[in-house]
Formats: structure tokens, C-alpha cells, sequence
């Protein structure tokens, strides 16, 4: 993954190992998130009759009413399923390089980002229930919007 | 020579220098434009998210009174509720073996959901099932959760006792399930003293003079004062949250979670 010595100077292999770092950084949390995103979706999907928690409430689960909310659907489409897509998405945009690519992950993440925090603005204030597997996909997706916004902001030359 | 080949070789390298200077500076533009272009687009796309999701929750402001909208709202309220004996904020028959407690707050969305049985909120079954024959009576219980994150206390309060007033007149459930039904958006202040006597215009047993004085009554008062109270000591999840009580124990239906009817049956055949 490394260019060689002989074709660059080691200033230029440090930056490439740190970009490429940066990749492989974007790809832990965007398949972190995707793996959260895609378990909450098979749950919704799934009436939450495995629905794991650990925020419990007398023994009941706050996950379920969070999920099973007014808040968990946007126009009749449950939140989760727009976070897988905004997963896949951000994650297929690290396959290809160039700016454009670079750009459109940075867009995502921030998308992502922000309707995050209104979710989780409705959770603590609204719903005043906590679902971790939310709270989860929104650090995931706040890592996410820096790592990218770093990654859109360097430019230049990426490794294969 | 040496000194001309050398001349030449700094000449070419200030050349090259000035070349990706503006190359980079080139660059550095377009990627502020990007930037630009990509933050303007988040902030569109989030604000359009937001709006659609607030549109979802939100419904449409209580109708006139009198109007065939009103009237409409009020028999489908008259169909779930007609014939059930009411008493103060209980519904149901006064001997029934369970009975359900509902804390609840008349601005919460998700008791609105629950009560209009909505996203398979249980209630409109519960009440057919199980109150309508006797079964189960249900107690509403005050608990300010969506009121007291939007705005205060003090308008909790007076929307509560405004219900329990027509609860004098054995009326609290028709008002409580048509305050749901035309329920706003609970981050709009639409919540004042005339919404809450249009919706007392709509129910046409209702004595409006009656209804208005009982609105002072300090017994209303300490009587929402008190379960909302009792619900923070409980540290209860949320609203609504349903506590089914039967003749030797009692269970919690739903903690955190959003009654449905199963839910509600699990809980009433386990305290029976």
C-alpha cells in the first residue's frame, strides 16, 4: 500500500502511511456503523424481538420505545434504513479516489452528523430515553465527519 | 560555464516553484469551494430532514366548534368511548378487577400514538376488549414530560386541570382523547386558554359554565401536582407508561417501551 523509497522521498511515505491510516480509520467506523445500522434495521423489521439493551428501565428495554417512536421514521422510512444507506454510501466513496469522492464522504458524514444530533436532541429531551445502539452510530458518525472532513481538506494524492 | 549551466538550473527550478504555487493555489480554491458547496448542501439536506419529521408529528390546530371537522373528531371519540362509566379520570367499570394506571401528559406525541392506537399503540383495543367489558378500568395520572421539555409547569398544569374539570362532569376521557386527536406540535406554543375551550365546545354534554369554574378548584390542582410528583419519585421512563394492578400484585406494562395490546393483555393476564 506504500510507495517505495525510490520512487518518493521518506517525507512522502510518511504522508502516504498517515493517509493511508486515515483510510483504514474511516473504514473501522464506517463498518461499525453500518454493522449498528443494519442490526437496528433487521430489529425494526423484526418487531425488536431480539432487541439487545443495556439501557433497561425497570426491565424493559428503552431502546424499543426510542426505535418504535414518531422520531424512528423520516416520511414513513425508519431512520435505520437511511443509516445503512448513509453508511454504504460513505464507504463506497472511500473505495474511489479524487476529490469528488473525497466530497461526497465528507458530505455524508456530515449529513449524518447532523440529523444525529436532532435524533438525539428528541432521545434525551422528548423521548427522555437513551437507545446505545443510536448513541453509538452517532459517535460513529461524528468521528466519521471529522476523519473525512480531514481526509477532504488534506487532498492530494491517495495510495491505491 | 559551470556557473551559467548553474544559473540556468535555479532559473528553471524558480520556475518550477512558481508553477506549483499556483497549481496548489489553484487547488486550494477549488477545494474552498467544495467546502463551501458541501456545507451548504448538509445544512439543506438536515433542514429538509428536520422539517419533514417535524411535519410528521405534528397535526392540524383543533377545529371550530360546530364545524363538520369537530363533529366528525367528536364521533369517532363518542364511538370508542359512548356507554363506558367515568368517573373523575378513571374509565370503566369501578370494580373491575385490574385496573391500569396511565401517566401521561396531553401534549406528549407518543401518548397521542398510544391513545389513537397509531403505530400500534394498544389502547383503542384495550378499551374495546377489555374496559367495555368490564375487565380492566383505566386511572390517567398526570406526568409532565413533553409539556415540561417545550415549555413549563405552569401550562401543564392548567391543561391538565382543564381535562380533570370536565372529569367533574364525567367527561375527563372524551376531552383527554379529543385534546390527543387535535393535539399540535409540541414545540409550538399552540396550547393557550382558547384552544382549551374550543375543545371543551366540542363535547356538546359538556356545561360550560360548570366546566370554567371548576377550572379553579385547588383540589384539581394538587391532584395533577401530586401524581406528577409521585411519577418523578417513581422515576418512571417517560409517557405514557402503564402500571396494570391487580387484586394481589402489580407489574409495570411497559417501562420504556411503547404499549401495544399484547403488551397490555400479557400484563392484565399476569395480575389477574
Amino acid at each position: 500500500m506504500t510507495t517505495t523509497v525510490s520512487q518518493a522521498g521518506p517525507g512522502t511515505q510518511r504522508t502516504t502511511r498517515r493517509r493511508d491510516g486515515l483510510r483504514v480509520a474511516i473504514a473501522v467506523f464506517g463498518v461499525i456503523g453500518l454493522v449498528i445500522a443494519g442490526y437496528t434495521t433487521y430489529e425494526h423489521y423484526n418487531g425488536f424481538a431480539t432487541l439487545l439493551c443495556l439501557g433497561g428501565h425497570h426491565g424493559h428495554s428503552s431502546c424499543e420505545q426510542v426505535q418504535s417512536s414518531l422520531w424512528s421514521k423520516l416520511d414513513g422510512i425508519p431512520v435505520s434504513v437511511l443509516g445503512l444507506v448513509g453508511y454504504f454510501v460513505l464507504l463506497v466513496s472511500l473505495a474511489f479516489r479524487g476529490e469528488l469522492f473525497r466530497a461526497l464522504g465528507f458530505l455524508v458524514a456530515l449529513i449524518g452528523f447532523g440529523f444525529s444530533a436532532y435524533l438525539t436532541y428528541r432521545e434525551v429531551f422528548t423521548l427522555k430515553e437513551i437507545c446505545e445502539w443510536c448513541v453509538g452510530s452517532a459517535i460513529c458518525m461524528t468521528i466519521l465527519m471529522v476523519l473525512t472532513g480531514i481526509r477532504f481538506l488534506r487532498g492530494g494524492p491517495e495510495p491505491a | 560555464m559551470a556557473s551559467r549551466k548553474q544559473q540556468k538550473e535555479e532559473a528553471r527550478q524558480r520556475r518550477l516553484e512558481q508553477e506549483r504555487a499556483r497549481t496548489a493555489q489553484a487547488q486550494r480554491r477549488q477545494r474552498i469551494w467544495m467546502l463551501g458547496g458541501v456545507l451548504a448542501a448538509a445544512v439543506v439536506v438536515v433542514v429538509v430532514a428536520v422539517a419533514i419529521s417535524l411535519g410528521g408529528t405534528s397535526s392540524a390546530k383543533a377545529p371550530k366548534p360546530g364545524t363538520p371537522q369537530a363533529k366528525q373528531t367528536f364521533s369517532e371519540v363518542s364511538s370508542l368511548l359512548g356507554g363506558i362509566p367515568q368517573s373523575g379520570t378513571t374509565l370503566g367499570n369501578p370494580n373491575a378487577k385490574v385496573t391500569i394506571d396511565y401517566y401521561g401528559d396531553l401534549e406528549c406525541p407518543i401518548c397521542r400514538a398510544f391513545t389513537l392506537g397509531l403505530d400500534g399503540g394498544g389502547f383503542p383495543q384495550m378499551v374495546k376488549d377489555l374496559v367495555r367489558t368490564g375487565k380492566v378500568k383505566v386511572v390517567y395520572l398526570s406526568f409532565c414530560t413533553a409539556t415540561c421539555t417545550n415549555h413549563s409547569h405552569t401550562l401543564f398544569n392548567q391543561q391538565q386541570v382543564a381535562a380533570y374539570s370536565a372529569g367533574q362532569q364525567k367527561l375527563f376521557w372524551d376531552y383527554a382523547d379529543l385534546f390527543y386527536h387535535e393535539q399540535g406540535d409540541e414545540t409550538t406554543s399552540y396550547v393557550n386558554t382558547a384552544y382549551l375551550n374550543d375543545l371543551a365546545k366540542q363535547i356538546p354534554s359538556l356545561d360550560l359554565k360548570t366546566w370554567q369554574t371548576d377550572q379553579t378548584d385547588p383540589s384539581l390542582l394538587s391532584q395533577v401536582q401530586g401524581e406528577d410528583s409521585q411519577a418523578s419519585k417513581l422515576n418512571l421512563p417517560g409517557t405514557p407508561t402503564l402500571v396494570a394492578i391487580g387484586p394481589t400484585h402489580e407489574t409495570l406494562v411497559n417501562g420504556g417501551n411503547f404499549p401495544t395490546y399484547s403488551t397490555i393483555l400479557q400484563a392484565v393476564n399476569a395480575v389477574s
